[in-house]
This record gives structure tokens, C-alpha cells and sequence, in this order.
């Protein structure tokens, strides 16, 4: 019984996932629509979603792969830019991304430095500058 | 590729997040922050990449409206760029 639950629970998040991406591409292709001056069919949109969200299986095995060759179980950064190593251009692209976010994030922890160093007085010394590996405020979601 | 920045589109990374772990084959598999930022914005291009794709071969044959034969006509080489 338990599986049978764990069954539905998987085909909802499935469902909501995949309505997700559909929306998200509808968004996409809105953009490309005003851009290149076209219409989109629906049924090439809802094409577009279904082939995006297979994709999506190809990208996370190779991933989960990438990460465990170098004995990992956490998928990271050069990870993702194997993923892109087919086409130069979106390697080269993915390869800026990843260093507009590394920056970012060194940013973040000079602030952060800042801020503490200029809080001591105030706060316990038991306050530890913990690594940030994730980034939430970014202007990329 | 097309390049764009300031865009409104595009996939949230607690997206790309759920989409991957879907089909990770263990348990432990992970990803960090910076890899599910850098994959919603993969997913991103890629759907991007697919559409603009799609319109230029609409375009192409001197159409407006872009239907799935134009998408299976870019389809081949685009699933080779990625």
C-alpha cells in the first residue's frame, strides 16, 4: 500500500513538473515570438515541453554520472559544463554563466565579510562564516 | 546561440532542481546552488534554442505560423548540439 501511494505521490509531482516546464516554455516562446516576428502553434509548444522534459532524464543521468566518476554524490558546477561540451558556442556560454556566478558569489562573501567583521562588537564570537552553496538572491530564476 | 539577457522567461532553479532529481538513479545524488542555477539557465537555452530554431525554419519557408514540422525539421541537430 505504501507503494501504491508512493506511485500517485510520483505521478502528481510528474504532472505538476511537466505543467510547470509547459508553462515555462509558453513563456519562452512568447519571447521568441516577438522576436523573430512569428506564431507558435499549440501543439509546437506543447512539442517543445514534452521534448524538453525528456530531455531533462538524459541531462540528470549524465549528470548524476559526471558527479560519481570524480566520487561525488553532489552534482556541481563542472559538472554542468560536461554537460554542454557538444556545441562550442553553448559551452562557451554556459562556461560565462558559471563565471558571472562565481563572482557574484565572491561578492556576496566580501559583503558578508564586511558585515560581520563590522557586527564583532555586537555579536557571539561563536558566529562562523559558513561556505554559501547556494546562492538565493539571484537574478537568474 | 541566441544570447539574451533581461529576460522574463526562463526556468527557476528549484525547477531544474525537481526535474533532475526525478530521474537520478541514487538516493544520495545531489545538486548544489550554483549547478541548479547553471541548469535552469541550460534548460533555458535550450528551449530557447529549439523555438528560435523552429521559427527560422518557418521563416525559411515563408510561413508566420510555426507548426511541428518545422520543430521535427531542426530537431536532429539540435538534440546533437546538446
Amino acid at each position: 500500500m505504501a507503494a501504491e501511494a508512493g506511485g500517485e505521490e510520483r505521478e502528481l509531482l510528474t504532472q505538476r513538473l511537466k505543467a510547470a516546464v509547459h508553462y515555462t516554455v509558453g513563456c519562452l516562446c512568447q519571447e521568441v515570438e516577438e522576436d523573430k516576428d512569428v506564431q507558435f502553434s499549440k501543439q509546437s509548444i506543447a512539442a517543445i515541453s514534452e521534448i524538453t522534459f525528456r530531455q531533462c532524464e538524459i541531462f540528470a543521468r549524465d549528470l548524476e554520472m559526471f558527479a560519481r566518476h570524480a566520487k561525488r554524490s553532489t552534482i556541481n558546477t563542472e559538472d554542468v559544463k560536461l554537460l554542454a561540451r557538444r556545441s562550442s558556442s553553448l559551452l562557451k556560454y554556459i562556461t560565462q554563466k558559471s563565471e558571472e556566478l562565481a563572482s557574484s558569489n565572491m561578492e556576496q562573501k566580501e559583503k558578508k565579510k564586511k558585515k560581520s567583521s563590522a557586527a564583532k562588537g555586537e555579536r557571539t564570537p561563536r558566529e562562523k562564516e559558513t561556505a554559501v552553496t547556494e546562492s538565493e538572491d539571484s537574478n537568474m530564476s | 546561440m541566441e544570447e539574451r539577457d533581461g529576460r522574463a522567461g526562463g526556468f527557476k532553479k528549484d525547477t531544474a532542481d525537481r526535474l533532475l532529481r526525478m530521474h537520478f538513479r541514487d538516493g544520495r545524488t545531489r545538486v548544489n546552488g550554483d549547478a541548479q542555477l547553471l541548469m535552469a539557465e541550460m534548460l533555458s537555452v535550450f528551449v530557447r534554442e529549439a523555438a528560435a530554431r523552429a521559427a527560422r525554419q518557418a521563416r525559411a519557408e515563408d510561413l508566420e505560423q510555426v507548426d511541428i514540422e518545422h520543430l521535427e525539421k531542426v530537431l536532429p541537430q539540435l538534440l546533437l548540439d546538446f
